[in-house]
C-alpha cells in the first residue's frame, strides 16, 4: 500500500475533517432529495415547455451537486497535491473497476445520458419490449411507467447495447396510430377521406401536426392506419380509443364490415 | 403595390392588412419577463384558491356604470365599422391588390367584424338550420344561396360543426371561392375557424385580410374617438394613483405627462380591440384615490368631462379553471372554433355527454369565462376571459389561432 502513497495521502485525516466531510455529504444528500421532490412537484403544477425543462433539470442539478460535493470533500480529507489526487482517484478507479464494474458502467452511461439525452423525463420510450413514460432519471437507472401503471427500472448501461425507441424525443409531439382491418371490396378513397375527417373532428387531435391515413392490402383485409398527434402524449390511449371508435362509426355508417386481426392472420 | 389600406380611419385604426403581416404589439423585455413570471405564479396559485377565478377589482373606488360608462367608453357602432370596412375593401380592389370576387376578412373574436358585416348593405347569407348535410345537399344549398346579387357571410364559423357530418357545407364553399366561382361576396371568418380550415385544407390558397392590431397609440386614439361626443368634445381620463393622462390622445408635442396604460393594455389584449375595450370599461372609475392630490401633480388640460382609470394590476381578470380532465378545454376550444354553441351542439362537437357539458359550463360561467347569449341561446367566451382562455388552450396543446 505504501507504494501507492496511501499512508501519506490519508495521514492528514482527522476526526474533525471526517465530521466536516460528513456534514458536507449530508447537506448534499438533503439538497439532492429536495431537488428530486420539489422540482417535479413544482413542474406538475405547470404546463407546456417550462414543465419539460424543469423535469429535465433534475438529473443535471443532481450531477452538479454530486460533482461539487466531491470537489469540496476531497480537499477536506486529503491535501490536494497532484500525487494525492492520482492516488485517490487511482484507488477509486480500481475499486469501481473490479468490485462495482456493472454499477460503474451504469453510472458512466448515466452521465452520457445527460449529455446525449436519448431520453428525458416525460419521453415515451420503448426498451426491450417495454413501453412507457420516463418518470425520472437516477444516477444508475431510469424509471419508466408503462401504460398499465407499472414501474420499470432501466439501468443506463443498457444504452450501450440496446436499441431504444423514443416516441416524442423531448417534445409534446407523439404520433399515435389507430389500426383497422376492413373487409375488402369497398371504396378505398372514400373511406380514407372519411377516416381523415374522423381524425380532424376528434377534439384530442393536434390539427397543426400532420394527419395521415394509409392503407395496405393484407391477405384477407384492407389494413388502414390512422396516424395523428394527440394534444398531449399522456393521452395516447384515450386518443387511439377515440379514433378507433370514430372510425368504427364511419364503417357502420358506410356498411363496411370491420374484421379482427385474428381472422386476418389465423393461428 | 400596396398591401395595406389607409391607416388613419378613426373607426379602423391601422386599416386592413394581409393576414401574414399581423404581429402582436411590441412590448419591452422587462414586461415580457414579468408577464411570464406572473403566468407561472398564476398557474401555481390555481387550485390553491379556486374562488379567485372570476373577475375582481382589487381597489374599492366607485366604478363607472350605466349612462356614464356608455358615455366614456361606448360600444363601437357596427354600422360605422361596416362603412369603414367597405371603403377599405373598395380601396384594395381599386389598387388592384384584391383581385378576387370574394373578399375574405379573418379576424379574432370580439373584433366586431361579424357585427359590422351584419350591418352591410349586401344580401346576407344565413346558415341553414341543419348543418349536417351530404355533399350533394351542400352543393345544392350553395347553388341556391349564391345565385343572385352580391352577398355577405357575416360569420363563416356559423356554417359548420366540428363533427363527422358537419364539414360538407364549408368544404363545398371553400372549393367554390378558391376557384372564384361564388359570385361577388364578402366573408367574415373567425380566426379560430380559419385556423382549423387551413389545417384541414392545406392546399387552400386564399389571401385573407385582417384588422391591424391596435398599438398603444392607436388604442388611445380609438378610445378618444369613441368617447368624443357629437360636437367633438373630448374626454379626459387619468390614472387614479398618479394622475397621469390616458385620454385625450396627445396632439403634437405636449408637456403633459401620459401614462403607459394603453401600451400595457395593447400587450395584454394582443392588439384585439374588443378585448381591450372590455378591459378598458372595467378600469374606469368615478374618482381618484385621493381627491385633489392628482390635480396638484398634473393640472387639468380639459375642462368638463373627466373620469379616472385604475391601473391594470388592480384588476384580477378571470383565470382558466384548474381541472384534471379535458372537459373545460374541449368546451372552451369548441366555443371559440364556432363562435358560440348550444349545449346540444357542444355535446355533438366535443363528444362529451350533455350532463357533463352542463357541469363544465356551470363551472366556466362561475369563473366569468363564458356567458349565455340570451338572444341566440348559445354559450360564448367572454372578452374579459379571452386572454386567459387562449393562453390556457395554448398551454394544453390545443390548436390556437394566430392572433
Amino acid at each position: 500500500m505504501d507504494g501507492f502513497g496511501f499512508k501519506d495521502t490519508f495521514s492528514s485525516i482527522t476526526t474533525d475533517a471526517l465530521l466536516e466531510a460528513l456534514v458536507v455529504v449530508v447537506v448534499a444528500w438533503l439538497l439532492i432529495m429536495l431537488v428530486q421532490k420539489l422540482i417535479p412537484a413544482f413542474a406538475s403544477k405547470l404546463s407546456g415547455k417550462i414543465r419539460r425543462y424543469l423535469l429535465a433539470s433534475v438529473p443535471l442539478l443532481r450531477l452538479l451537486i454530486i460533482v461539487l460535493t466531491i470537489v469540496t470533500v476531497v480537499p477536506i480529507l486529503v491535501e490536494p497535491s497532484f500525487e494525492n489526487m492520482v492516488a485517490v482517484f487511482g484507488a477509486l478507479g480500481l475499486a469501481l473497476g473490479f468490485a462495482f464494474k456493472d454499477y460503474a458502467n451504469s453510472l458512466i452511461a448515466g452521465i452520457v445520458t445527460l449529455y446525449e439525452m436519448p431520453y428525458r423525463p416525460g419521453d415515451w420510450i420503448e426498451v426491450n419490449g417495454q413501453y412507457g413514460e420516463v418518470r425520472s432519471i437516477g444516477t444508475r437507472a431510469a424509471e419508466m411507467v408503462t401504460l398499465d401503471d407499472t414501474v420499470v427500472v432501466i439501468p443506463h448501461s443498457l444504452l450501450w447495447t440496446t436499441l431504444l425507441a423514443n416516441g416524442n424525443d423531448g417534445t409534446d409531439n407523439l404520433m399515435c396510430v389507430a389500426e383497422l382491418f376492413l373487409d375488402p371490396n369497398h371504396d378505398v378513397a372514400r373511406m380514407q377521406n372519411l377516416f381523415r375527417d374522423a381524425v380532424f373532428t376528434c377534439p384530442l387531435t393536434k390539427t397543426y401536426q400532420p394527419v395521415i391515413v394509409t392503407v395496405s392490402a393484407t391477405d384477407d383485409a384492407m389494413r388502414y392506419r390512422l396516424k395523428a398527434y394527440p394534444l398531449e402524449p399522456k393521452e395516447q390511449s384515450c386518443f387511439i380509443s377515440d379514433l378507433t371508435a370514430r372510425a368504427a362509426a364511419v364503417c357502420a355508417n358506410e356498411g363496411v364490415r370491420m374484421v379482427s386481426k385474428r381472422v386476418t392472420k389465423p393461428v | 403595390m400596396t398591401n395595406e389600406t389607409a391607416q388613419d380611419h378613426p373607426y379602423l385604426p391601422g386599416g386592413l392588412i394581409l393576414l401574414d403581416q399581423w404581429k402582436t404589439p411590441e412590448t419591452s423585455v422587462r414586461k415580457s419577463v414579468r408577464g411570464a413570471l406572473n403566468d407561472i405564479v398564476m398557474q401555481l396559485r390555481v387550485g390553491v384558491s379556486p374562488e379567485e377565478q372570476a373577475f375582481q377589482s382589487l381597489d374599492d373606488l366607485p366604478v363607472l356604470a350605466g349612462e356614464k360608462l356608455r358615455a366614456f367608453a361606448p360600444e363601437p357602432d357596427p354600422g360605422l365599422l361596416a362603412t369603414a370596412l367597405n371603403e377599405q375593401l373598395c380601396q384594395l380592389q381599386q389598387a388592384g391588390t384584391q383581385r378576387r370576387n370574394v373578399s375574405l376578412l379573418v379576424a379574432p373574436p370580439f373584433s366586431g367584424v361579424a357585427e359590422a358585416l351584419r350591418h352591410s348593405q349586401r344580401r346576407k347569407l344565413t346558415p341553414p338550420d341543419n348543418l349536417f348535410m351530404t355533399e350533394q345537399d351542400a352543393a345544392a344549398w350553395w347553388n341556391e344561396q349564391l345565385a343572385g346579387g352580391d352577398w355577405v357571410v357575416p360569420e363563416l364559423a356559423d356554417f359548420w360543426l366540428r363533427h363527422q357530418s358537419g364539414l360538407n357545407l364549408l368544404r363545398e364553399f371553400f372549393a367554390r371561392i378558391a376557384l372564384d366561382k361564388a359570385g361577388n361576396g364578402v366573408v367574415g371568418c373567425s380566426s379560430w375557424c380559419w385556423q382549423f380550415w387551413v389545417q384541414y385544407l392545406p392546399e387552400l390558397s386564399l389571401v385573407p385580410y385582417t384588422l391591424a392590431p391596435l398599438t398603444g397609440e392607436q388604442m388611445t386614439r380609438w378610445f378618444d374617438y369613441l368617447a368624443s361626443d357629437r360636437e367633438g368634445h373630448k374626454v379626459a381620463a387619468r390614472m387614479t394613483h398618479d394622475g397621469l393622462y390616458v385620454l385625450p390622445a396627445p396632439e403634437g408635442k405636449t408637456t403633459v405627462k401620459y401614462s403607459s396604460f394603453t401600451q400595457d393594455l395593447a400587450t395584454l389584449a394582443r392588439g384585439n380591440r374588443g378585448v381591450a375595450l372590455a378591459i378598458w370599461q372595467r378600469t374606469l372609475r368615478a374618482r381618484p384615490e385621493k381627491d385633489g392630490e392628482q390635480e396638484e401633480k398634473e393640472p387639468a388640460i380639459i375642462a368638463g368631462r373627466q373620469c379616472w382609470v385604475v391601473a391594470l394590476d388592480q384588476l384580477s381578470l378571470p383565470s382558466a379553471p384548474h381541472s384534471v380532465g379535458r372537459q373545460p378545454g374541449h368546451v372552451l376550444h369548441a366555443l371559440l372554433l364556432h363562435g358560440g354553441l348550444t349545449t346540444e351542439q357542444l355535446h355533438l362537437v366535443t363528444s362529451l355527454p350533455e350532463q357533463e357539458v352542463c357541469l363544465t359550463l356551470a363551472k366556466l360561467l362561475r369563473a366569468d369565462l363564458v356567458n349565455l347569449n340570451q338572444a341566440s341561446g348559445t354559450y360564448e367566451v367572454t372578452p374579459l376571459g379571452y386572454p386567459a382562455v387562449r393562453k390556457h388552450l395554448q398551454d394544453c396543446g390545443y390548436p390556437v389561432d394566430g392572433f
